[in-house]
């Protein structure tokens, strides 16, 4: 009954519904760009480089699942939620459900989306039957979903909304960056380096093979998840 | 018949103590929960609440703590005025979700909009527009609906005009009188004085009265004064 109820919030509000939307135009755009710049549009390179926009949708799954708990202290909706289930564990992984649910549609609308645009542009030459293609598209999915569960637990411990929506933003256009300099090597397991090598594109040198990233990522997520349910469990609610 | 019980109940928030070895009971009926501001009401109607962890002592409703309820929202409702509502949703769609969270039917929700007086028309338009003394409507019935044998609300008459008091007064009677535990916190005396059966009267978190309105007053001595010097005079009043 949890879930459900989480469902009917994430479906209630208009945030969501824009998050969505606003992806399908970042596909179309940054697929049509891809297009009108390369000489080879109908190469396997390019269309699996078009493809990859699915993984990028993966920034507004990780904001709906910032949203989905910050979002909730930002208008103390919280104080309803643990009311109605004082198991506020119960409350959170509702939540972790619901939007990893939300973080597989995103992916697959994102998908069909990158498909349109790619036939709109190279016409019958799409290789909708070229397993490259299709193992982008689902390293695409996978980031959607780990990045839906990291979401929930960004939102979790930063229950500010505006700070949780700008760290999360920040690390990924600016912090990783500088992290990755430090670290060096070991920089291509932070999380949106694991998302990238998701995609699985050719050409790439020292990136994890794609079953690698995906493992890494679900540890961040389930580390980010478990760090979330502990802070939550202690609030105080005020 | 449902009691609500804090024995000792204590927070403290850092250095800050916001509740000290508070102890109480309430009995079905309409009890006055007063001070002034920052006595420690709040906190301790969170703590009894399940929402603020308290440093020592218990708050129970028949018993048991509210988070060992099977069905707390069918036992307890409660209007905070820490519940908020998100502004792009509408009051149906906050009373739908808060009734599918817990596990109650949604036929409740036309009811509790029909017993707090919001037309199906108003209940469909977002909470952005709302006065806020429609949200304090929809605030209680939230806390209505799950029929709840007990009810906590703090400041329920905040942004009611004099006719939502006269209003609310009447509603508060009605469920008292089918048998409930009501818990109406205020920091006026006055306005709550006419409902009440039962006060519990704390300033800077302990307990300075506990029993019927009628014996709070002697001769000469009017509730009000009753009031102020259990509250702010004491703390004026030499040693």
């Amino acid at each position: 009954m949890t879930v459900a109820a989480e469902f009917r919030k994430l479906r209630t509000v208009r945030s969501t519904w824009l998050l969505l939307g606003i992806a399908q135009l970042v596909v179309v755009a940054g697929v049509s760009g891809l297009m009108i710049r390369n000489d080879d549009r109908t190469g396997s390179t390019a269309q699996q480089g078009a493809m990859a926009h699915v993984g990028l949708v993966a920034i507004f799954s990780l904001l709906l699942g910032v949203l989905a708990v910050a979002g909730e202290y930002r208008h103390r909706t919280i104080t309803d939620a643990y009311l109605a289930t004082p198991r506020r564990d119960r409350v959170v992984l509702a939540k972790l459900a619901v939007t990893v649910g939300a973080g597989v549609v995103f992916g697959l609308v994102a998908t069909v989306t990158a498909l349109v645009t790619t036939a709109a542009w190279i016409g019958s030459a799409l290789s909708i039957s070229s397993w490259d293609l299709w193992r982008t598209l689902l390293g695409g999915l996978a980031w959607n979903v780990a990045f839906a569960a990291i979401g929930v637990g960004v939102g979790a411990l930063i229950t500010n909304l505006i700070a949780a929506v700008a760290a999360a933003l920040a690390w990924l256009a600016l912090v990783e960056g500088i992290v990755a300099q430090l670290l060096g090597g070991a920089g291509k397991w932070l999380p949106f380096a694991l998302g990238s090598a998701l995609d699985g594109l050719p050409g790439r040198t020292n990136v994890p093979p794609q079953w690698q990233a995906g493992l890494a990522l679900t540890a961040y997520a389930a580390a980010f998840v478990a760090a979330a349910v502990a802070t939550t469990l202690r609030r105080d609610v005020t | 018949m449902t009691d609500v019980s804090v024995n000792g109940l204590t927070k403290r928030f850092g250095g800050v103590t916001a509740v000290r070895d508070l102890s109480f009971d309430v009995t079905p009926g309409v009890t006055g929960f007063l001070g002034p501001n920052g006595a420690g009401k709040t906190t301790t109607l969170r703590m009894l609440l399940g929402l603020v962890r308290p440093t020592a002592g218990t708050a129970t409703i028949g018993g048991r703590r509210y988070a060992d309820l099977t069905h707390p929202r069918r036992v307890v409702g409660a209007l905070l005025d820490s519940i908020g509502f998100h502004p792009g949703r509408t009051a149906r769609q906050h009373l739908l979700i808060s009734a599918s969270a817990s596990g109650i039917a949604t036929s409740r929700v036309a009811a509790v909009l029909d017993a707090v007086g919001l037309t199906s028309e108003q209940a469909d338009r977002r909470v952005r527009g709302y006065s806020l003394g429609m949200r304090q409507r929809l605030g209680l019935a939230a806390a209505l609906l799950g029929d709840p044998e007990v009810l906590v609300l703090d400041e329920p008459g905040n942004g009611l005009d004099p006719a939502g008091m006269a209003w609310l007064r009447r509603l508060l009677r009605e469920l008292a009188d089918d048998g409930r535990t009501i818990i109406v916190s205020s920091h006026v005396l006055a306005e709550v004085a006419q409902t009440v059966d039962q006060v519990v009267i704390v300033n800077e978190g302990a307990l300075r009265y506990a029993g019927p309105l009628a014996s709070l007053s002697g001769p000469g001595d009017t509730l009000e004064d009753a009031f102020l010097r259990l509250t702010d005079a004491l703390e004026r009043s030499p040693k």
